[in-house]
């Protein structure tokens, strides 16, 4: 559905290199692209898969490639320059079990910092995270729509259990959101490539050969895309590349929320683990246990508005995510105003809707502590996510 | 645009006295005029050192700054695009030194694979210049070198030779003081495929104080290594893959703009049945609301174990029940186990896992095998079916086991359909007709496999029924 999603959305280029989980976007786009107008093809790596479609990017077309973490982990010099030269491409993430080669036909929700914090400078790279089959076309054509407006990578950040996993959708209930093309120059008047008047501006675009001269390049420039030593202009510059995201943060805000009125806690995840989660919200109710639920579909830019909104009232807040350390928890932790904040986190296999429900019933009593379902798992953590802070959240 | 005027007029070399690079940069322009090619027709790509800087020498052209290495691969995008663009004859080039074409070697082996319309020019002055004449994998034997203090000791690369080898169509090797080195770049540029020449020049800053006596020395450098200069013997032009890409999708184009939605599941299922309840009410379904009803079916690679399972899957959509199904293979997918998870109920599944299996269907040794591995049967309940095949060699499970001899009467390929007719006999959660949309959308072969697997399955439940182990 990631595939459908592209192809709903316009993609026109897709450079591909095998991984499990996420050969078939690579197969799916091999066997359709060129049926409606597009090039699909096979790189040598994938370093060459994301260089290929920020090439074919600057010649205008829309692009895709899809990998998993360690041919992510290669792809970060080309998404700092896709980042850099504001060259518009989308990157299907379909996590795996980590580190290095890890376990490649196991899922996991591991790469959340590696998808978002790659960049020399911590920009923020916007990525968005579907929990279903339904939800990878959605937000697919999101991150389409949202890559050609700000001119920036954008990932979508799946994993084995969304990516494999065969499930049915009703066609017509599918948002099917109208396609953003990216702002292009006037092809007949030269302009300077990265002009704005705005710091949080998105400059218009023009392809490299078209008819007006243009000057890309990875390097701190000015505004004509000249290579420059940091002057206030270049400086202004790097900082556009920031604010061009967050002003628009709250548009790119998508959650799914169930709020109970007299719930004392919220329970938040994303991604696969969302579905245990608004299953194991269910399951408390029905014990007489109030919870709110909120599935976050954009992980970054943080949805901070949506998600204070939802931790309004309760005192505990519970992140469920496959991985060890709490990722995403510890970015929510500046947030949260001094709420309890825990932790269910597992790694090697799906975090289950019984393994929430125990948790956050034991923690819910008179337990200071979290329960940690995994067999694997460190000790409880019920503080504050200090190391994660250091590293810049 | 459409200027002919290529190096700036007032161009401010960024170069060292007397390095090669400023000659390359003034043949690549009266190339360029000789070729009369319209400005904005052409991309200059540059890659990271001072080979980089050529791009604020040409005002006109478009020019896009890479980084280290990946100025091939961008340009070979920006080519690969001209495939599905309205063809506007874009030459992109590449300017990229000794350093960037090692590193992004993989990307200049790839562009001479495909026959990319670009060209290469490698600026091999043997050594990292920017940041202070270390190395490259150009560096001649013996050379000093701020980190080959004793003399290099590795052999350099012949990259023509090596590009050679990946079916080049173009290679030239020159110096940056040839005087016609400016026909050879415009033959490059006009040759409609990949080409590549390197063009051997001296870093003043670096190389030739300690390594170079005076006059031909650069020649002696060349000689020494065995280079040939001039254009090399390649195969005979063939067509780039730009080409290839249009002839081959003339065929198979369809209208750009597919109606969205044309296809709905993610594995090329058509859509998925009304998900009405009508289907379940008739079909003494025994699941509960609440909970769906989780079946794992093992078996061994190449015997149809994950397709036997979507067919259950789409059996049961067309009941009007919602399905996941998860597989799971060792990574050499073509040997061992085989494994489907499924979960089937009348809402939509949240949880695609499972923590203990309702059904379990084995029907081969590796199927049961990886059950006991993976934890399977330890989460097993006593009120959890199985049904196995009698070959099995295993120990008592928790739950209620039915033991057939599915491999032998149904065949190994069969033999996964076989169980799970077998299985549906005894727990009627489909009705029969539910298989009926499935049959009629395969192929008339398939069809007549799956109804004769089906068959067996059936009539073992009703000539034994429940053979308890």
């Amino acid at each position: 559905m990631v595939a459908e999603g592209a192809l709903a959305a316009g993609c026109r280029f897709f450079a591909g290199y095998p991984i499990t989980p996420a050969s078939e976007i690579y197969e799916v786009m091999m066997r359709e692209l060129a049926g409606r107008g597009g090039l699909a093809l096979s790189a040598p790596d994938e370093i060459s898969s994301l260089c290929y479609c920020v090439g074919a990017s600057l010649r205008g077309l829309k692009a895709m490639t899809a990998t998993s973490g360690p041919g992510w982990a290669l792809m970060s010099e080309t998404v700092q320059y896709a980042l850099m030269s504001e060259t518009p491409v989308v990157i299907a993430l379909v996590q795996r079990l980590g580190p290095s080669t890890g376990g490649a036909t196991h899922g996991a929700q591991g790469d959340v910092f590696l998808a978002e914090f790659c960049t020399s400078g911590g920009y923020t790279i916007p990525v968005f995270a579907p929990s279903n089959a339904a939800e990878c076309y959605e937000l697919t054509r999101q991150a389409f729509n949202w890559s050609e407006r700000l001119r920036t990578p954008v990932v979508l950040l799946s994993d084995k259990e969304v990516g494999m996993t065969t499930e049915p959708i009703d066609d017509d209930a599918l948002a099917k959101p109208a396609n953003f093309e990216r702002t292009w120059g006037d092809s007949h008047a030269p302009f300077a490539a990265y002009d704005i008047e705005r710091v949080e501006d998105v400059p218009c675009f023009g392809p490299a050969g078209g008819e007006v001269k243009v000057t890309v390049t990875g390097s701190a420039h000015d505004r004509q895309g000249h290579l420059k030593k940091p002057s206030s202009e270049v400086v202004e510059l790097l900082v556009h590349l920031q604010r061009k995201i967050e002003a628009h943060a709250a548009d790119m805000a998508l959650v799914s929320s169930d709020l109970d009125p007299e719930a004392s806690c919220l329970l938040v995840s994303y991604g696969i683990t969302a579905r245990a989660a608004r299953q194991a919200a269910g399951m408390l109710r029905q014990q007489g246990f109030p919870v709110s639920f909120l599935q976050i579909q954009t992980l970054f830019p943080v949805p901070a508005e949506a998600i204070q909104r939802a931790a309004a009232g309760t005192r505990t807040v519970f992140v469920a995510e496959e991985n060890l350390t709490g990722q995403y928890r510890a970015v929510l932790a500046p947030l949260l105003n001094g709420r309890r904040l825990l932790g269910i986190n597992k790694i090697g296999s799906m975090i289950s809707p019984s393994e929430i429900v125990r948790a956050i019933r034991r923690a819910g009593g008179t337990i200071p502590r979290c329960d940690w379902p995994c067999e694997y798992s460190p000790d409880a953590e019920d503080r504050e996510p200090s190391r994660a802070r250091k590293a810049g959240v | 645009m459409g200027n002919t005027t290529y190096l700036a007029a007032d161009a401010k070399f960024p170069y060292c006295r007397g390095c090669g690079h400023a000659l390359v940069v003034r043949q690549l322009s009266r190339a360029l005029e000789g070729l009369s090619l319209p400005s904005h027709s052409v991309v200059l790509t540059t890659d990271i050192g001072c080979v980089g800087l050529a791009d604020s020498l040409f005002p006109y052209l478009h020019t896009v700054h890479t980084t280290h290495g990946r100025s091939t691969a961008m340009a070979i995008g920006m080519a690969l695009a001209e495939a599905v663009l309205p063809a506007s004859g874009l030459k992109p080039i590449v300017m990229i030194g000794d350093g960037g074409a090692m590193i992004g070697l993989l990307h200049l082996v790839h562009a001479a694979q495909l026959n990319v319309d670009i060209t290469v020019l490698v600026h091999n002055n043997f050594l990292f210049g920017m940041t202070g004449g270390q190395h490259s994998a150009f560096t001649p034997l013996d050379w000093s070198t701020s980190t080959t203090p004793d003399g290099n000791r590795i052999p350099p690369l012949d990259l023509l030779a090596l590009l050679r080898a990946a079916h080049a169509g173009f290679l030239a090797r020159h110096f940056a003081t040839d005087s016609n080195l400016n026909a050879v770049i415009a033959d490059a540029i006009a040759y409609p495929g990949f080409s590549l020449v390197e063009i051997l020049e001296i870093c003043t800053g670096y190389g030739g104080l300690k390594n170079l006596s005076k006059g031909a020395a650069l020649h002696e450098v060349a000689a020494r290594q065995g280079y040939s200069i001039g254009r090399l013997e390649t195969e005979q032009l063939r067509p780039t893959f730009a080409h290839l890409y249009r002839r081959d999708i003339e065929s198979k184009r369809t209208p750009l703009l597919v109606k969205e939605g044309c296809r709905v599941n993610a594995r090329d299922e058509s859509r998925p049945a009304q998900l009405q309840n009508e289907g379940a009410a008739d079909s003494r379904i025994k699941i509960q609301d609440s909970k769906p009803l989780h079946i794992v079916i093992a078996g061994t690679a190449g015997e149809r174990v994950q397709s036997s399972a979507a067919l259950l899957c789409r059996a049961a959509l067309s009941a009007g029940l919602y399905t996941t199904q998860k597989n799971d293979n060792p990574v050499t997918q073509g040997s061992g186990f085989s494994l489907s998870e499924i979960c089937l109920g009348p809402r939509p599944i949240q949880f695609t896992g499972m923590e203990s299996a309702d059904v379990v269907i084995a029907v081969s040794q590796d199927g049961w095998n990886e059950l006991t591995t993976n934890g399977t049967l330890r989460a097993l309940t006593p009120g959890s079916l199985l049904i196995l095949d009698s070959e099995l060699e295993m120990e008592s499970p928790a739950g209620r086991v039915l033991r057939q001899p599915f491999r032998r009467d149904a065949t190994p390929k069969r033999a996964t359909l076989a169980a799970i007719a077998f299985w549906l006999a005894n727990e009627p959660v489909l009705p029969h007709a539910a298989w009926n949309s499935v049959l009629v959308s395969l192929p008339m072969e398939r069809r007549t496999d799956v109804l004769e697997a089906l068959g067996v399955g059936s009539n073992l439940a009703r000539q034994g029924g429940a053979c308890a182990a």
